[in-house]
């Protein structure tokens, strides 16, 4: 087991070196830097800022400095953001975007797969037919379309919820983006397990548990999901990942003061660190897990050998 | 041309299908798959029904026993120890399926759940219908897999089933029918994907069963070798009905139907049947 | 008195001519009614978004100061209101039809082309260069590409055409892992060991048989993929980096409608009902694909 791990963590070191290099040639090749759109300045001036930021030395040497500085934990100074560095940039956003994230990745696997399976054992009937509309709902209306509707509706017309502001977190300020950034993926997730629970159920070996004569909740139970829940775990990862690129969408709708809205401020402004150090964020994210659904996956399947 | 074979002594009748039909919805439109079905079978007897793929020999037996697929139902009785399987309720039902009734199904490769031990597959059985702890459940799944003559390895019981090859799942799947000491084992094609030194030894397993046992077999196949060694009395589908029906060597001598005749012309000559 | 032959392994049979699957599978896609609608209102909304602007008046960057923020009415000719810019809102939504739509194809056929291609070799020949080719593909895979997609957009310029590369960039990927995973599985199948004692080519081989089988799984996935590039492309032009002026697409009128809703809810509402309905139809056409080519009867 330690040694699987041990060598997707060696995997994964070059992946993410990768990343950052690619990301970081993409900016530094970007035509424009961070100070092209501001006034011209004095040209000692303009020097004295390109040293301070090291924009003078050559590519690779950036690079290297940059990777320096990163694994000892210093993101940089925010390009933009003059008073800040990007960690503490980064660490005002985390609490928002991980709060939102967090919730909504649980309640996007617990609450899909458990409508999912339910809709599988009682397949065409009104439950069914009622689970796969409001999924179609989720799938078909992209959260930028769901999360001003809502918002709109709950917060305008009814006047129930608020629209917008974290509010330090209160739970009613959390409904309405976590539902927006949620339902699609509770919508794919419950297809997801429905389909695949149907697969299962039609299975040779569910027909053999069932000439055992057993109580079909105890089938469903022992023999059923976790059979099924193979292709849910596969999407873990893929599911994480939109969960992130939604935020961004969420977070500004709903003005929460999160990561993904420094993101987009940070590439429109081409604040380089910013971004870079965004990036790195999700994409170790991502790899970790990846490296997750791969333990999760050799426990669940014992013909997958570690 | 079907002739009912009725049984003298009446108190030995362990199984009477009478007038099955079996339909199937389909997108193809309604299909009929089993026709007017009449057979019995006795305490300690091994009824062998042959058939070509299609003759709707396994759907009979899947239609008695509530393991027809979502868009089957069917019509008829099948009485077994004066209980009608057919109308009752699934509730009903469940309590005979495991229990009295054994089911081997044709393909050992995909018919065991993959992420569940041996041990837990056949203990399960016990305990569910038996009430067992787990301990007594695991003690008798060793004394079964001392009947199906596998090897009474400790590791057997908690080793999974892609770590057995198809001969051994084979007998698991003979070994979980037998876990509750059934009345009546149906085995569907029990030996169709094995090879012939394999065969041989299940054969010999189901006489034992019956012999030593006093189990009745239905035994499912669509090759007379198997049937003519083991089978008592034989039942002939074709495309649904059943078109022959006698003893063994009644029906093997003295073919009556035509569809009969051109089975039998296909053995080879050299054959010993 | 018909029986019903029960083949084990639908796979197998999807290789063989004569009353093909394909054409059972057409006489399935027509029976199920959700889908034929869906493909008429699919027909109907791509037809009017090419040829609609031809009938109505005003251009689609037509201002009119005169009447901004009108809302939807039958008398002066704006049928789904104006913008705040006095923009007719139905032309608009057409004319971002049109790029929507056209996004949505062809970054899809960019990303199945390149796909195929790079999965059926993988699959195909295996080993080290299966091994190689799929290891590229799980780097690729754990960049938060749409992350990635956004620092090539802000990048390259906002230039449309890079936006079908970009797109078609990222969805590949799905597309050669489902394209490889096929390929092995059919790749043991007894009909190519015949092939091979034959004496066919590989090249034969991928062309003929493995590329064929691969495509009910790949029809339905672009069913699928689709709907998921056109919700990209207007997640993009929704935060600015996609479509620019003067060009629109959905998801430029979306964002405008959105920040607008509260004074005028038509500029959400119109947009993104078309939006919907697209995506909506697309799926309703990709299961019933799904189901014609695979059917669960029950």
């Amino acid at each position: 087991m330690i040694k699987f791990i041990t060598k997707r963590l060696l995997i994964a070191i070059p992946t993410l070196l990768i990343i950052i290099a690619f990301g970081f040639i993409m900016m530094r090749v970007a035509p424009g830097g961070p100070f092209t759109n501001e006034r011209v300045l004095p040209p000692e001036i303009e020097r004295n800022i390109q040293e301070a930021y090291n924009l003078n030395k050559p590519l690779y040497e950036q690079f290297f400095i940059y990777i320096k500085n990163l694994s000892v934990g210093d993101f940089g100074p925010s390009f933009k953001y003059k008073d800040f560095t990007v960690n503490e940039l980064i660490i005002s956003g985390l609490p928002v975007s991980a709060t939102l994230g967090l919730s909504s990745i649980i309640i996007s696997l617990f609450l899909g797969s458990f409508l999912g399976i339910i809709a599988a054992v009682k397949r065409n009937t009104y439950f069914d037919y009622s689970v796969m509309s409001v999924s179609l709902v989720g799938i078909c209306v992209p959260s930028f379309v769901m999360a001003p509707i809502l918002s709109l509706f709950f917060g305008l017309y009814l006047g129930i919820l608020p629209t917008s502001g974290w509010n330090g977190g209160s739970i009613l300020n959390l409904i309405l983006p976590i539902t927006a950034l949620s339902l699609p993926q509770i919508a794919v997730i419950s297809r997801m397990m429905r389909a695949s629970t149907i697969e299962v159920l039609n299975s040779n070996f569910i027909r053999t548990a069932r000439s055992k004569g057993l109580k079909s909740s105890y089938i469903i139970r022992k023999h059923v999901i976790r059979a099924s829940i193979l292709p849910i775990i596969e999407y873990l990862a893929p599911a994480s990942a939109g969960l992130m690129t939604g935020s961004i969408i969420v977070e500004q709708i709903f003005g929460l003061p999160g990561i993904g809205r420094y993101f987009v401020v940070g590439a429109l402004q081409r604040d380089y660190t910013l971004v870079s150090g965004v990036m790195i964020l999700y994409a170790s994210l991502l790899i970790i897990l990846i490296l997750i659904t791969d333990i999760l996956r050799a426990y669940l399947d014992p013909r997958v050998k570690i | 041309m079907q002739s009912i074979q009725k049984n003298i002594k009446n108190n030995d009748l362990l199984l009477e299908v009478n007038d099955l039909n079996v339909f199937f919805n389909t997108t193809d439109g309604l299909i009929k798959a089993v026709n007017n079905v009449n057979l019995s079978i006795n305490k300690g007897e091994c009824l062998g029904v042959v058939g070509e793929s299609g003759s709707g020999k396994t759907q009979t037996f899947f239609s008695i026993t509530g393991l027809l697929s979502n868009n089957g139902y069917c019509k008829g009785s099948a009485i077994f120890k004066g209980f009608d399987l057919i109308s009752s309720s699934k509730k009903e039902r469940m309590k005979y399926l495991g229990k009295s009734i054994g089911f081997i199904f044709q393909d050992p490769m995909t018919s065991l759940t993959p992420h569940m031990k041996i041990g837990d597959q056949l203990s399960e059985i016990s305990i569910f219908h038996d009430n067992l702890t787990k301990k007594e459940a695991l003690k008798r799944a060793l004394e079964v897999l001392d009947i199906v003559k596998l090897p009474k390895l400790r590791n057997l019981i908690t080793s999974y089933p892609h770590e057995l090859s198809g001969g051994m799942k084979q007998r698991i799947m003979i070994a979980i029918s037998l876990m509750c000491s059934p009345e009546l084992i149906i085995a569907d094609e029990p030996t169709t994907a094995l090879d012939v030194t394999t065969q041989s030894e299940i054969l010999n397993i189901f006489n034992d069963l019956k012999n030593q046992l006093g189990i009745s077999i239905i035994l499912i196949s669509h090759n007379i070798g198997v049937i003519a060694e083991t089978s008592d009395n034989i039942i002939v589908m074709k495309d649904g009905s059943i078109v022959e029906n006698g003893s063994t060597y009644n029906v093997l001598t003295n073919p009556q139907d035509k569809y009969t005749k051109l089975l039998l012309s296909c053995i080879p000559p050299w054959l010993d049947v | 008195m018909r029986l019903l032959k029960k083949t084990d392994n639908l796979e197998m049979s999807y290789s063989l001519k004569g009353r093909s699957l394909w054409v059972d599978a057409r006489r399935r896609l027509f029976q199920n009614k959700a889908a034929i609608i869906s493909l008429f209102i699919l027909i109907f909304i791509s037809i009017i978004s090419v040829f609609g602007p031809f009938f109505i008046q005003y251009g689609f960057i037509d201002t009119d100061w005169n009447s901004i923020y009108q809302p939807p009415s039958l008398e002066n000719g704006h049928y789904l209101g104006t913008d705040g810019n006095g923009r007719d809102l139905l032309v608009r939504i057409l004319h971002g039809g049109r790029l929507s739509l056209s996004i949505g194809v062809i970054a899809t056929f960019v990303s199945v082309f390149i796909g195929v291609i790079y999965g059926t070799i993988a699959g195909f020949f295996g080993g080290k260069l299966d091994t190689f080719m799929m290891r590229v593909v799980e780097i690729l895979y754990a960049m938060p590409y749409l992350i990635f997609v956004i620092i090539l957009m802000v990048v390259f310029g906002r230039n449309i055409y890079f936006l079908f590369i970009a797109i078609g960039a990222v969805e590949w990927l799905t597309m050669a892992r489902i394209v490889r995973g096929q390929t092995i599985s059919l790749k043991e199948k007894e009909f190519i060991e015949t092939s091979r004692a034959l004496g066919q080519s590989n090249t034969l081989i991928i062309i003929k048989h493995i590329i064929p089988n691969l495509a009910g799984p790949i029809i339905v996935y672009i069913t699928l993929m689709v709907p998921s590039v056109i919700i990209l492309e207007s997640f993009l032009s929704f935060l600015g980096l996609g479509v620019q002026e003067p060009l629109t697409s959905w998801g430029v009128l979306i964002s405008e409608g959105s920040r607008e809703m509260e004074t005028a809810w038509w500029l959400l509402i119109f947009p993104g009902s078309f939006m919907v309905i697209t995506l909506a139809s697309l799926n309703f056409i990709g299961d019933g694909l799904r189901d014609a080519i695979d059917p669960k009867e029950y």
